[in-house]
């Protein structure tokens, strides 16, 4: 039977311009194979994208999975298209009146579902989304309705980049509408390099109006590093790993105690898998920013189905794995700068005298930047090394600084700022360079915002992040002499590479940028909750508007700015604050009384 | 002919609570013949509160459900959710009620009277938001969370709460007529003395440890062979853990009921057990309700003038100074015995009594001298009242 003609004719009354395309397009992207059951099913490239035994019975176990979680205020969006069979499925168990899109990126695939399957009782009952990505995800960005994605995964594997663009230019559109302010928890490690991220983190938060508790371990460093002192490897770790358990706890009476709409932990946070667990049952959302290098620190082994949300500064074998060990969701997120820190400034002379060279290189002593390094020091050329864990390393007596001390944050940025050329090493347990070189290290960005010159080993991450005009980057170690050489005496040059480099950190890599990016990531993909939140769908001016708002709640509403995150304790508060001795109207004693059950939902400790 | 007056009494707290409530309940009921009584409680003691004379319907109130709504509602606030509690109101009380009585202090008692009833007595003075005490609440508070009492018992306090003097005599309660497993129907139907144990506690500071329990029952069994030691409460576990090593000698003498029993047929095992032993006030007030006589072991908080079993013949050990692990153990198998109330160190001992002013204990093997400071408050917070 020819159901291309009846599909079309039916697509057509509301998609004129798709149907046509789609009669035009040749199709085959799919490889048509008939189940067990005798309905058709699909492959491509050898991978069924149906089940090849009942695809109808399969699309009908997911439509009820994706059922749990849409609400009938939410716009649901299906990503993968195959044969349609779950969107088939979808729409005959949605309730009356919900409201379906399908993400079409590739017209050739709808061609080979429309060509296969009757579809003309239905297709019309959906609304369908084709063009680019960014065209797509600008339609979608201009919804009044929340967005629920519904991903189809065995036939969104085959659009997966078109999925990404989409998603990505919905977050950039979504984020810069959104209005709401959330509550962050943030839980930060005891020592060590995510320290700092961890203090960037909470200052781009706040800055960009986010109401942020700082849980900050690291005054229980003396204690954790007392346990450092016992010779069997076996109790130091016993003892540290109690200390964090109890550091764990401590984490989760403060959340009880003020309940955050989100706990974001930045990679080491003393967060074990039981209190991971206990948050998620208690409904707190989790979220780690995981700013290691997977293959080098491996916990995220033990964690990874704990967190709600990881976000990784790495991709390909990074995602993957972290899928395996029970991540649910798993997203890129790149370092970044802080610009009101890491910024040009004036030197002395005397600090340019100090801190200044024609080479230098800040960062701690790994092997490959040991048998590397050496290689770059040249009678051409001043060279400062700065930092520690140089001990033993041979050759860099006369180059090496305050005899390898730690130095902080604001000496580096005096050394990138009075050096002509910043040497910029990424870190590797090898000799040479990183063979998997692939996530870039804070460093680049913070010399970038700080208008420094640098020339950066590539990485594969790299190109989408800096242009080859704002940064240069070497692949070999013996490309770096001829590169000093040539950029040394190139002031102007290096000037400008600089500067677009600091640009560039400015539109797109601060971390005021990557939180927006984290809470807009999580927002698409919890529209009900953090994504309300950040709509501003939860303000007092909202809520006060909505259609079914009684005229008494909408009374106790007005009462707050009407840009104002409104919640129950907020609305229980402000009838507390008006006076115990007056008489209480009904829907205030309802708010009260739902109130001082609330106090107890959050019982966690 | 104008319609009959409708009072609502709200006791929102455990069991205990609701089963102190009762000689104000029966106050209320004497002052107020030509008023229905109903109690608001929480709907797992609905079963208890169907007991208690002169309640005429019983209004359970769902605390989880409540949570789930407010868990829902906290980030969410949306109208839907106060339509839906007001709904949940209308059904549980679909006229509200000329007058609520409410005797707890948490102010969700206080909302709830504020939304079920046109004019509320409670323990604050003015109103759910408010902070002042009434004097009888105060007097409560400083009980509960200072142990300052001044004699009155608690279930006599509740009834100056209520503005009523107290009964003057024990307010019973009817044993339910409700069927028990089939097991366990021979219970108290042989002549033997049937003892009821209570083995667990609501809260874990006051369970007595299963090598106490196991002793006093070794000695009990040896003491008394013909009596029968019926076991009750929620833990199972803790009551197989205090069998396990008993000697074989006992098989056929103790009767496990625990976590097997709603609170209706706990109410009629108790009922037919000729003592009752235990730490947890809530089953041994139940027990004193229903008449029986009984033999309580108090320590962490629980004190015998304010919580004391109310009624006559009632002994409770009283915890002062617990030595390490002195437990009241042969004491409280001579008391049984007929041979005297002793107290072992660290420990007191009394007996319970009543007069017009209510509930007292007094030194066990001491005439009876009701305290002086029970009816000086009473005075002084009658002024204060007026």
């Amino acid at each position: 039977m020819n159901y291309l003609a009846q599909n079309l004719e039916a697509l057509r009354k509301r998609y004129p311009a798709l149907a046509e395309n789609t009669q035009e397009n040749s199709g085959g992207l799919l490889t048509i194979v008939p189940s067990r059951e005798g309905s058709p099913s699909a492959a491509h490239e050898g991978r069924w994208v149906h089940s090849g035994y009942d695809p109808r019975q399969e699309a009908q176990g997911w439509a009820k999975a994706q059922l749990r979680e849409w609400k009938a205020s939410e716009l649901g969006v299906v990503l993968g298209v195959g044969l349609l069979y779950h969107v088939e499925a979808l729409v005959a168990l949605k309730p009356q009146g919900v409201m379906l899109a399908v993400v079409v990126p590739n017209v050739a695939e709808l061609k080979d579902a429309v060509s296969t399957r009757p579809m003309a009782a239905w297709i019309h009952r959906v609304e369908w989304l084709w063009g680019t990505p960014a065209a797509m995800a600008e339609e979608l960005a201009a919804r009044s309705e929340p967005l629920r994605f519904m991903t189809y995964g065995p036939a969104a594997r085959l659009q997966a980049d078109a999925h990404r663009d989409l998603e990505a230019g919905l977050r950039r559109m979504v984020s810069a509408k959104q209005t709401g302010r959330l509550h962050v928890a943030v839980v930060g490690p005891i020592y060590g390099g995510s320290l700092p991220i961890a203090h960037h983190t909470v200052a781009a938060l706040e800055s960009l109006g986010h109401r942020v508790s700082w849980l900050d371990q690291s005054p229980h460093r003396i204690s954790y590093e007392t346990f450092g002192v016992y010779h069997e490897p076996r109790h130091r770790l016993t003892m540290q790993s109690r200390f964090a358990d109890v550091l764990s706890l401590g984490v989760v009476t403060h959340l009880a105690e003020d309940p955050p709409d989100l706990v974001l932990a930045l990679a080491q946070a003393p967060m074990n898998l039981a209190v991971l667990e206990h948050l998620r049952k208690k409904k707190f959302l989790t979220a780690m920013w995981f700013v290691e290098n997977h293959r080098h620190l491996t916990y995220w082994q033990q964690l990874a189905g704990g967190y709600d949300y990881w976000f990784v500064i790495q991709e390909g074998s990074c995602f993957e794995s972290l899928k395996r060990a029970g991540a649910r969701h798993v997203s890129y997120l790149p370092m970044a700068a802080e610009p009101n820190l890491h910024r040009p400034i004036v030197l002395t002379a005397a600090d340019q005298d100090e801190y200044g060279a024609d080479v230098s290189f800040v960062g701690a002593g790994y092997a490959n930047r040991r048998t590397v390094l050496p290689r770059w020091l040249s009678n051409d050329w001043s060279f400062k090394l700065w930092g520690n864990e140089w001990e033993g390393a041979e050759g860099f007596t006369s180059v090496l600084q305050r005899g390898g001390d730690r130095i902080d944050t604001e000496t580096c940025i005096k050394v990138f700022n009075a050096t002509s050329i910043n040497l910029n090493l990424h870190s590797y347990a090898g000799d040479g360079l990183d063979p998997e070189a692939d996530f870039v290290n804070p460093r680049t960005f913070e010399l970038a915002a700080c208008g420094a010159f640098q020339l950066v080993d590539e990485r594969s991450l790299m190109p989408d992040l800096f242009a080859a005009d704002e940064l240069v980057r070497f692949t070999a170690v013996a490309e770096v002499p001829l590169l000093i050489r040539a950029w040394l005496d190139d002031v102007p040059g290096r000037r400008a590479i600089a500067e677009a480099a600091r640009r560039r950190v400015f539109a797109q890599h601060t971390y005021q940028h990557r939180m927006k990016e984290l809470l807009t990531t999580i927002g698409v993909h919890q529209p009900d909750r953090i994504g309300a939140i950040m709509r501003g769908d939860r303000n007092a001016g909202a809520l006060t508007q909505r259609e079914n708002t009684p005229p008494e709640l909408a009374a106790l509403l007005r009462r707050f700015p009407s840009d104002q995150r409104v919640e129950l304790k907020e609305v229980a508060a402000q009838i507390k604050t008006k006076g115990a001795d007056r008489e209480l109207a009904r829907e205030e004693l309802l708010v009260l009384m739902l109130d001082s059950y609330r106090v107890e939902t959050r019982d966690l400790v | 002919m104008g319609r009959m007056p409708r009072t609502l009494i709200i006791q929102l707290a455990r069991l205990g609570d609701l089963l102190q409530s009762l000689p104000a309940i029966a106050q209320l009921h004497a002052r107020q013949p030509e008023t229905q009584f109903d109690l608001l409680c929480p709907s797992h003691l609905t079963d208890v509160g169907r007991l208690l004379p002169g309640i005429e319907k019983v209004r359970p109130w769902d605390g989880a459900a409540w949570q789930r709504r407010a868990m829902d509602a906290q980030q969410n606030l949306r109208a839907e959710h106060l339509v839906e509690v007001d709904t949940t109101l209308m059904a549980l009380a679909p006229d509200r009620y000329d007058y609520a009585y409410v005797l707890n202090q948490h102010p969700r008692a206080l909302l709830a009277a504020s939304l079920l009833a046109r004019e509320v007595k409670g323990p604050f003075l003015y109103g759910p938001l408010s902070e002042v005490l009434t004097p009888w609440a105060s007097y409560i508070r400083d009980v509960a969370q200072r142990r300052l009492g001044r004699r009155v018992h608690l279930a006599d306090a509740f009834c100056g709460l209520c503005g009523v003097s107290p009964p003057g005599s024990v307010v019973m309660l009817d044993p339910p007529t409700v069927r028990l497993p089939e097991d366990l129907e021979p219970i108290g139907k042989h002549a033997a003395p049937w003892i009821a144990l209570i083995v667990g506690a609501g809260e874990t500071e006051r369970f007595v440890p299963t090598g106490v329990w196991r002793r006093l029952m070794t000695l009990l069994l040896s003491c008394m062979p013909q009596s029968r030691i019926v076991l009750v409460g929620t833990e199972r576990e803790r009551a197989a853990e205090i069998q396990a090593p008993l000697p074989s000698s006992a098989l056929g003498r103790i009767w496990d009921t625990t976590g097997r029993t709603s609170l209706s047929q706990l109410a009629a095992v108790l009922a037919r057990c000729h003592r009752v032993v235990g730490s947890d006030t809530g089953p041994l007030h139940l027990a004193a309700a229903l008449g029986r006589p009984v033999i309580g072991w108090y320590f962490a908080r629980a004190r015998v003038h304010e919580t004391g079993p109310y009624g006559f013949h009632h002994v409770v050990w009283q915890a002062e100074d617990m030595m390490g692990e002195i437990w009241p153990v042969d004491e409280t198998i001579a008391a049984m015995c007929e041979q005297g109330h002793h107290a072992p160190v660290g420990w007191s001992v009394w007996t319970s009594h009543c007069d017009a002013w209510g509930a007292y204990y007094a030194l066990a093997g001491q005439s009876a001298v009701p305290p002086p400071e029970r009816e000086a408050l009473w005075h002084e917070l009658e002024t204060a009242l007026s």
